[in-house]
């Protein structure tokens, strides 16, 4: 079995170690007295670009890349922490401020002195209420130890760090929603470019970040980059010659729940199976796995004849799912799939912040659809019209072909890829709100079209067995298009 | 929204420990504005629930509109407009509490307070006729491995049973 690899969580267990005196007993803030001593700025950001990190966040993106956009010649410049978990089936932030913030703090430290940033602002979730009482103590601490404030231990350093709360909106989680949130608007993100790191929080070059990230930075500095590459699978991307290193390196809090034995944060290293991860959590609760979830509710589905999948950003990516934020949710035999969409439809209804029109009105569409269907009322029409899909010239249009379909269905799939397409991965929307809505719908729709076909036909909500819900490889559009990554070594 | 048709039911003034945190606060951000949320959180704990009055207090002390004020109170689900009970408990009702039985919960607490679930712009269906609890469901609270979860005012309670739930309300 996978053993669990606990670096960021390694010390969260010991008592006490929210408090100062004892973090410093386990080798707190050493780090970044390191970092300073030993390295000048653009040698700690050449380490991070090095390692490989990607952001722990949801977009997966290279955190070495996003600070080599930041103009070093304006000042100020930000650096926003996203502790503003908030996507269904994620809770490992959560467990960071509550147990240990002090590692969140050293996290920030370095980041400031790589980046010459003086202001942090730490977005916490507004229900995060014990885990912003226990940041703000341990930057009370920080400063009266002299780690925070002016002048850092003669460094010559300032850096200052504020919690800032949220109140209670999931489009605050979004790096351009929680700029305007910060800056006491209503959350809703901006159009990109001009990208956060040029123009984010005051019009000022901002680097966010997500908590998990900016906890990786004091093990980086203090083990090596070398040390750090060592753990996760590095792809190699074959549209360049020679293959591009794709690097999924470190370790990744995955958050499981739903339908297993032992739910809870297993720290592992990226690239690990589904099924593996199901086992390290205990194993599954029930006789058979239906379907997982493997990154958040925004993700698209996997369904069982998914699970050899590895649990990293590329190669979830190339399944056309998403690592997103590690939350995992397990659903076993006795789930019906049309109640989970259901559920997840209602909550994306009631978080749409309301600024783009295919998203303001398609989100409760969709939620009415799926929630017609679940109630036994899904219009069951067969009717032959043109197919849609990928035209000549890859294109969305009509294909010339014809097609059977159930009324209500096409109308969820036409609702859904008129917000995002899954097909041609466009969207309509400002932010990828509109993807995180679009795409689990359609995914869940075209895997288990059985059992949705069979809730409409009987004209109430039907769970059929795991074999019957779930459509065959050969005609999962995921499984089609599906690409297995080739790790450097393999491609020699 | 003019000062002079705001209709200021009940003052508001944030009392002088407050007032020096709303300072402190101002302090932190280039632009007063950015202060918004966490006064306002600061607010709603003093007055129960963001009046007109508080808005317009809010207002001047942060120097923009009135109105600016409730477009931000409006947007975020933490802020209430109207009065809510002394201890307002949210169910958590996303997928993974789903998983486990949350409604369960939700149903037993509905039954037990005799009530309805609040709804954002409905609070009072949601309230106990004495003023004691206000019952809403609430997004994802990011507690999953423990769920069914909830949140009663600022503190979370894990793993339940309607069992526990009764535990806990007796408790309080």
């Amino acid at each position: 079995m996978v053993q669990q690899k606990r670096i960021l969580y390694e010390h969260l267990d010991v008592p006490n170690i929210n408090t100062f005196d004892v973090y410093r007993q386990h080798d707190g803030y050493k780090r970044f007295e390191k970092a300073i001593a030993e390295y000048q700025p653009d040698d700690v950001s050449k380490m991070v670009m090095d390692s490989g990190l990607k952001g722990r966040g949801g977009a997966g993106f290279s955190t070495g890349l996003k600070w080599s956009f930041v103009p070093k010649d304006i000042e100020p410049r930000y650096l926003c922490c996203n502790a503003d978990e908030s996507e269904p089936g994620t809770f490992s932030n959560r467990y960071v401020l509550e147990k240990n913030p002090h590692l969140l703090i050293e996290g920030i430290l370095i980041c400031c002195y790589a980046m010459g940033i003086e202001t942090t602002y730490v977005y916490i979730r507004g229900e995060f209420t014990l885990g912003k009482k226990m940041l703000d103590a341990a930057l009370e601490e920080a400063y009266e130890q002299g780690y925070l404030g002016e002048n850092i231990k003669d460094s010559g350093i300032n850096v200052n760090i504020y919690s800032h709360p949220g109140a209670g909106a999931y489009i605050c989680g979004e790096e351009t929603g929680l700029i305007e949130s910060l800056e006491g608007k209503r959350g809703q993100p901006r159009n990109k470019p001009p990208f956060p790191a040029v123009e984010g929080v005051f019009m000022k070059p901002t680097v966010v970040q997500n908590v998990e990230t900016l906890c990786n930075l004091p093990f980086i500095v203090d083990k090596g980059v070398e040390w750090y590459t060592e753990m996760g699978p590095i792809y190699g991307d074959a549209r360049f010659d020679p293959p591009k290193p794709d690097p999924n390196t470190g370790t990744k809090l995955y958050c499981i729940s739903g339908d297993v034995n032992e739910p809870g944060v297993y720290e592992l290293e990226l690239g690990l199976t589904c099924s593996e991860l199901i086992e390290v959590a205990g194993g599954l609760r029930g006789e058979e796995v239906k379907a997982v979830i493997p990154g958040g509710s925004s993700a698209p589905i996997l369904t069982h004849y998914e699970l050899d999948t590895r649990l990293d950003f590329t190669s979830l990516t190339l399944a056309k799912s998403m690592l997103g934020s590690g939350g995992i949710i397990v659903m076993n035999e006795t789930r019906n799939i049309v109640d989970c969409l259901l559920n997840i439809m209602k909550f994306y209804a009631h978080e749409s912040c309301g600024q783009c029109t295919p998203c303001r009105w398609g989100t409760p569409w969709v939620r009415d659809i799926v929630q017609r269907i679940a109630d036994g009322e899904g219009r069951q029409e067969k009717i032959t019209r043109p197919k849609f899909g990928i035209a000549e010239g890859g294109r969305w249009g009509d294909t010339g072909e014809t097609e059977e379909i159930y009324e209500d269905l096409d109308l969820l799939e036409s609702v859904a890829n008129n917000i995002a397409n899954v097909d041609t991965m466009t969207w309509n929307t400002i932010c990828v709100f509109g993807i995180a809505v679009s795409w689990p719908a359609v995914s869940y729709m075209r895997k288990f079209r059985p059992e949705f076909e069979a809730t409409i036909r009987e004209g109430k909500l039907t769970t059929l067995s795991v074999e019957e819900a779930t459509v065959p490889p050969e005609e999962n559009y995921a499984f089609q298009q599906r690409i297995i990554p080739k790790e450097m070594s393999e491609l020699g | 929204m003019s000062d002079e048709i705001i209709q200021l039911e009940t003052p508001f003034q944030f009392n002088e420990e407050n007032m020096k945190k709303v300072d402190e606060l101002i302090g932190r951000y280039p632009i007063k504005e950015a202060a918004m949320l966490p006064t306002l959180h600061l607010a709603q704990k003093q007055a129960g629930y963001i009046s007109p009055a508080v808005m317009k207090h809010v207002a001047d002390l942060l120097e923009v509109t009135v109105m600016k004020v409730k477009d931000v109170v409006t947007f975020y689900p933490m802020f209430f407009e109207e009065p809510v009970g002394e201890y307002v408990i949210r169910v958590c009702q996303t997928l993974p509490c789903a998983l486990r039985d949350c409604k369960v919960v939700l149903d037993h607490l509905k039954e037990k307070l005799g009530i309805d679930v609040a709804s954002e712009t409905n609070l009072a269906k949601g309230t106990t006729e004495d003023g004691k609890y206000t019952l809403m469901k609430v997004e994802c609270l990011a507690s999953c491995d423990v769920a069914p979860v909830i949140m009663i005012n600022d503190d979370l309670h894990k793993n339940l049973t309607p069992e526990k739930v009764d535990e806990i309300l007796n408790n309080l």
